[in-house]
């Protein structure tokens, strides 16, 4: 980074103390993140965010590219993992148990929290196999009525049921893009998760496709607690019931999504909504 | 919002869009009030000239509030306006609204002066209908500026006013009707009058109104049906 773009960054920031609106809940709370800093090497990527995601909500995350809103994401359900260099440090608790404490299993994690990405990603498999694979290696079901039962049930919540069920042993990989993307919420859901994280998960979808996994999402939110990353802020005011909007790794402005997209505080989140260059 | 910054969106064209219809707004205050000043000059000095041009100006207003709405119809579907551009948005609509109506009062009381004219008499009441009318027009003036320089405290001062213009009503329309008892042959009259005077009274209310749209756009907080001490807080908040 050169020494200006540090010292305008600095800028943005100058009388920077905490995030506007109210990032924690007093009840009813499923996940909750303390003081969250993640660095990649010596870059600073996440800043101190305390978030609560409530059961049953929809928290949207908003921001500009590099803002962070997706490494945060991902810190919910130990992706950045993978990521060698990532460092993560803070409190990430989920209904009670710290995710990132060392008798955390990260794969039965994965199962409480799962995750839409941007681009549907089945496995080259059957679509009955693609829903099938989470039940059957976390031994949540041992007879095949059971896992076929199952495998219903998610497809049916994922309201892509009439659509396959007269194909459930053809190759996932035939399905159009919006119907992969619905089967890959089928397979997050089969292993009945707690928490289900979505990145960007319409930005591949024509709008039909993107309307109907809206509709969802709301559908979904009545069993589930959904975070989801969107760059579309239309689709953020639509699905959620709260905004959180980040910049540059800070978490600026929290609230109820009514209010951010009609009158939000921070002049930050107010200039991203309205499309001005800070 | 301490200040309108059009010219900061990422799309030059969506600046262009908001300032016209900015403009556009503005343009129809002026001609609203010098439609109120026509109307209210020509009640006064019983012109019937005056009245007839105040009519045919409404005219006019009706052909402003037709192109304005076109123009936050089509910002509405391209833009997907949020936040103060939304606010702004919503705010010019109802303003638009009211000033159309203020347009239609005035025509109103330029009607009851023709009529006046008719029977070849002034207006009774002259003194509170002078008063009240400038207190009118006065306000439809702030409400306006108000709106132009994002100002939430002269929008609630605006609102403060149109109180003393609702009492002041009251006051005056207790005073002709004690003149119409006195002598009925004041009556048909004394209506004309009460007539204008109740148009100007609604003037007064839709200044209030768009007041109250500033503070919404100004403030992001819905202060109508609210008592004016609460909206005094909101607004200086």
């Amino acid at each position: 980074m050169t020494t200006l773009a540090k010292d305008s960054m600095e800028a943005v920031f100058e009388g920077w103390t905490s995030t506007v609106g109210k990032p924690t809940m007093d009840s009813d709370v499923r996940m909750s993140t303390r003081n969250v800093d993640v660095h990649y090497g010596d870059k600073q990527a996440i800043y101190g965010v305390d978030l609560d995601i409530g059961k049953n909500e929809v928290l949207a995350m908003i921001g500009p590219s590099g803002c962070g809103k997706s490494t945060f994401l991902r810190t919910l359900n130990r992706m950045n993992d993978t990521i060698d260099i990532c460092r993560i440090t803070g409190d990430i608790i989920l209904d009670g148990d710290n995710i990132y404490d060392k008798h955390m299993d990260v794969v039965n994690l994965r199962a409480r929290v799962g995750m839409v990405f941007q681009k549907p990603n089945p496995f080259p498999k059957s679509i009955y196999d693609n829903v099938a694979y989470g039940p059957k290696i976390h031994g949540l079901v041992t007879r095949r009525a059971e896992l076929d039962e199952v495998v219903e049930t998610a497809l049916r919540k994922a309201s892509i049921w009439d659509e396959v069920k007269d194909r459930l042993d053809q190759p996932a990989t035939g399905l159009s893009g919006g119907q992969q993307q619905r089967l890959c919420i089928a397979r997050t859901i089969a292993v009945s998760p707690e928490v289900i994280l979505m990145d960007e998960p319409c930005s591949a979808l024509d709008p039909i496709a993107t309307a109907r996994i809206e509709e969802l999402i709301a559908e979904l939110s009545e069993n589930y607690t959904i975070a989801i990353v969107t760059h579309s802020m239309q689709q953020a005011a639509r699905v959620s019931h709260r905004t959180a909007y980040f910049h540059l790794g800070r978490l600026i402005e929290v609230g109820k999504t009514d209010k951010i997209f009609t009158a939000p505080e921070h002049k930050l989140t107010e200039d991203y909504i309205t499309g001005r260059f800070g | 919002m301490d200040k309108m910054t059009f010219d900061k969106h990422t799309s030059a064209q969506f600046n262009a869009e908001l300032e016209d219809a900015r403009k556009h707004l503005m343009e129809m205050g002026g001609l609203v009030e010098q439609q109120i000043e026509t109307a209210f000059k020509s009640l006064m000095e019983v012109d019937t000239d005056l009245a007839t041009r105040a009519i045919e100006k409404d005219k006019d207003v009706n052909k402003m509030e037709i192109t304005i709405d076109k123009q936050t119809t089509q910002i509405l579907a391209k833009r997907n306006p949020a936040a103060s551009d939304l606010r702004f948005i919503i705010s010019v609509t109802k303003t638009v609204n009211e000033l159309e109506r203020i347009g239609d009062e005035a025509a109103k009381i330029a009607k009851q002066a023709i009529e006046l004219a008719d029977t070849g008499s002034g207006p009774q009441g002259y003194v509170e209908l002078r008063h009240i009318g400038e207190k009118v027009r006065q306000m439809v003036q702030s409400a306006l500026d108000s709106f132009a320089r994002l100002d939430a405290e002269a929008a609630l001062s605006v609102m403060q006013q149109d109180k003393a213009v609702d009492l002041e009503y009251g006051t005056a329309i207790r005073s002709l009707v004690t003149t119409m008892m006195e002598d009925p042959r004041s009556i048909s009259r004394a209506l004309n009058v009460m007539w204008a005077l109740r148009s100007l009274e609604r003037i007064g209310d839709h200044a209030r109104n768009i007041a109250e749209q500033v503070i919404y756009l100004v403030k992001g907080k819905d202060v109508r049906h609210k008592k004016l001490e609460k909206v005094a807080e909101q607004v200086k908040k």
